[in-house]
């Protein structure tokens, strides 16, 4: 939780784009993209997912550059851009030639959007945890720098071409977010960021099982160890700004949790389905828009991504 | 006078440690060990292994020559046969634990010598049953969270009548854990593949509360018990709980002790930083093992069904009253062990044996006889 005495730290603008091709659950079966039947996915809660033909990093700049002109940001004032990308590939532009590995997102973003002043990183090996992550370093950037104001987060994945749309009972979009991180922000302050790393469950490919059974538990304590670090239970909780995981993931965990229903921002589950690490700060947009959002509203944000991953973020609207 | 035993169930997990006990006993003559398929016991003078089968009907499976030297002789059987998997149709159930105990019933008809039959029960009829759950045979309507249950129930029934002619004491286990001494199992059941899943990050929930009691029983007590009650102190038509009664553990505390067990005896299972299951109610509980059984894995499946048949006993909390037993018991000698002191030995047996490294896709059987 931070320190009284340091100052407010917050998401103040958000934007995305998913990628432009929509595409049904069944249309998917169709081509042999998902495991479990199409009739199954739609139970627990998947329409449709957005396919990109763009690369990850075209979609992180348009994400990116529809921020700063919606917001208005000078381009002199950001400070710092991390990007962020769940896999090796995203981290990349282009890796015919194996020079092409160092050709990074992030330094392209900072050319082509013209952030002259902003130093650059790139934020990894995550899975859906990244741009939660990265909003966390940004407010420790931030407070660790004291003339440092902004910072652009970007997130961007897009799966190959002909990649399976299924992890482990989820369905999953192309799509970008970017989001300013700003001190003295009036909305969205973050209270409280945790994160709970379990490097037994690094093995995807062995351990599905597992980490499909280790989810609940530790989700359930990260949220509660949240709250108590707060000082505040669920009542206090305006919304969840969920991960787009299956719905009916959610209910059981919300059943651990205890929190209502009704708390839940699910709208987007069905409308894209998992966008990797973007899915929080989308819903975050989106509550905002709909009027799901008061001001002072306590936020809570999960999510967990492979490697393995659990965090959660509190903010203050 | 001394007792000519006829023990059905010899190679289970309640009567492995009995007939030894069996054998031992100054006023026991002879024990004959029903073994089904020409099974054999270890070698132990005064136990005579005879091959049969109780739900080869009222014969029970014995040839003549036994047939008759068993009836003429028998003064006490011990009836610790059952089908224990939990998983297991109802009908198949019923084959053996309510016509298998019609059958033995009908043999004891036979024997003119006969003073007792002890027929082992668990205190899982009591089923969905919640609170106090007394030492009686008592019609019910709450449900059973599995068919093993359901099946001693209507054993239980069939008892009840045929006390009407026989001399029938009913002793009824809880969740038969391990040795009290050296936490050695006989025969690993669902609390010890529980546990294992617990160990291999394969056990997200189990449906209760944090204070919901659990049960638990050392096997070596039990046998004793069973012995005392059945040779020094049989009463006809008693109903008796050999089980912690008020010597229970809290679900939220057990798993606490696990863990620590776990991390103690074997230190590199800390590095896995494996969550402890959560405790959640029933309904969370059956949404999430529907969702696996709509599209998980077949080990995430099998992990989540062992769960499921035996856990959901612990979402209606009840106390099982042993006074009546625990009265008997005083002249035994034997104090009970605590399950607070027992718990943590056979945890670690179980981790110095290598049980974690057995098939986990093995099928569920029960906890008590």
């Amino acid at each position: 939780m931070g320190h009284p005495s340091q100052p407010p730290v917050g998401v103040t603008a958000i934007e995305y784009v998913l990628g432009a091709e929509t595409v049904s659950v069944e249309e998917l079966e169709n081509r042999g993209l998902l495991e479990t039947p199409a009739g199954r996915l739609q139970e627990f809660g998947f329409h449709c997912v957005h396919l990109s033909q763009e690369p990850a990093h075209e979609l992180g700049l348009r994400a990116a550059r529809k921020l700063l002109e919606a917001a208005s940001v000078d381009p002199e004032s950001v400070d710092a851009i991390f990007y962020v990308g769940a896999t090796p590939h995203g981290h990349a532009i282009s890796i015919d030639d194996p020079r092409s590995a160092f050709n990074y997102p992030v330094a392209h973003l900072q050319y082509e959007l013209e952030l002259t002043r902003a130093i650059t990183a790139g934020i990894s090996q995550l899975g859906c945890a990244g741009l939660m992550t990265a909003v966390s370093m940004a407010r420790n950037f931030l407070i660790a720098n004291e003339s440092a104001t902004r910072v652009l987060c970007v997130s961007s994945d897009v799966f190959p071409a002909g990649s399976r749309r299924e992890m482990i009972y989820n369905v999953i979009s192309d799509g970008a977010c970017a989001l300013l991180v700003e001190k003295g922000a009036e909305k969205n302050r973050i209270l409280d960021y945790r994160q709970v790393t379990k490097g037994y469950y690094w093995d995807l490919t062995t351990k599905e099982n597992e980490i499909a059974a280790a989810y609940f538990p530790t989700a359930r304590a990260i949220m509660q160890d949240t709250l108590r670090d707060c000082g505040i239970d669920w009542s206090s909780v305006g919304l969840i700004l969920p991960h787009n995981v299956s719905l009916r993931s959610w209910e059981i965990l919300l059943g651990l949790i205890g929190a209502p229903a009704e708390k839940l921002f699910a709208a987007n589950i069905a409308r894209f389905g998992h966008a990797i690490a973007a899915d929080n700060f989308i819903n975050l947009r989106d509550a905002e828009g709909s009027g799901r959002v008061q001001p002072s509203d306590k936020l809570l944000l999960f999510t967990f991504g492979f490697g393995a991953n659990w965090a959660c973020m509190l903010l203050e609207h | 006078m001394r007792d000519t035993i006829l023990l059905t169930g010899s190679t289970g997990v309640i009567g492995r440690a009995l007939f030894p006990m069996l054998a031992e006993r100054r006023d026991v003559e002879q024990v004959y060990a029903l073994v089904r398929g020409g099974g054999e016991n270890p070698s132990l003078a005064k136990v005579t292994s005879v091959s049969g089968d109780i739900v080869a009907g009222n014969r029970i499976g014995l040839n003549t020559h036994w047939l008759e030297e068993i009836a003429e002789r028998v003064t006490l059987i011990i009836h610790a046969a059952a089908d224990t998997r939990f998983s297991a149709p109802l009908s198949e159930l019923r084959a053996v634990n309510v016509e298998g105990t019609r059958n033995v019933l009908n043999f004891a008809r036979r024997c003119p010598r006969l003073r007792g039959i002890v027929c082992l029960s668990t205190v899982h009829v009591a089923g969905k049953r919640t609170g106090a759950i007394e030492e009686e045979i008592v019609e019910h309507s709450a449900g059973f969270v599995n068919s093993y249950e359901q099946s001693k129930y209507e054993s239980e029934l069939l008892l009840r009548e045929g006390m009407r002619d026989l001399p029938i004491c009913v002793v009824r286990l809880s969740t038969v854990l391990g040795d009290s001494r050296s936490g050695e199992v006989a025969k690993l059941a669902a609390i010890h593949q529980g546990l294992r899943l617990y160990y291999h990050s394969l056990a997200p929930m189990i449906p209760g509360a944090p204070s919901s009691p659990v049960d638990l029983v050392a096997s070596d007590f039990a046998a004793a018990a069973i012995a005392h009650l059945a040779i020094s102190n049989f009463t006809a038509g008693s109903v008796y709980h050999v089980c912690g009664g008020r010597d229970t553990l809290a679900l939220a505390d057990l798993l606490e002790m696990t863990r620590e067990a776990f991390v103690l005896h074997r230190p590199a299972w800390r590095k896995r930083s494996i969550a402890s299951p959560t405790v959640v109610d029933l309904a969370t509980f059956e949404l999430f093992a529907r969702s696996v059984d709509e599209v998980g894995d077949n080990l995430l499946r099998h992990s989540v069904n062992v769960i499921r048949h035996f856990a959901p006993q612990l979402a209606y909390p009840k106390t099982y009253e042993d006074a009546g037993c625990r009265h008997v018991l005083a002249s035994m000698g034997n104090e009970r062990p605590r399950v607070a002191d027992f718990y943590p030995k056979v945890v670690r047996w179980l981790v110095e044996s290598g049980w974690a490294d057995r098939n986990l896709m093995a099928p569920v059987e029960a906890v008590a006889s």
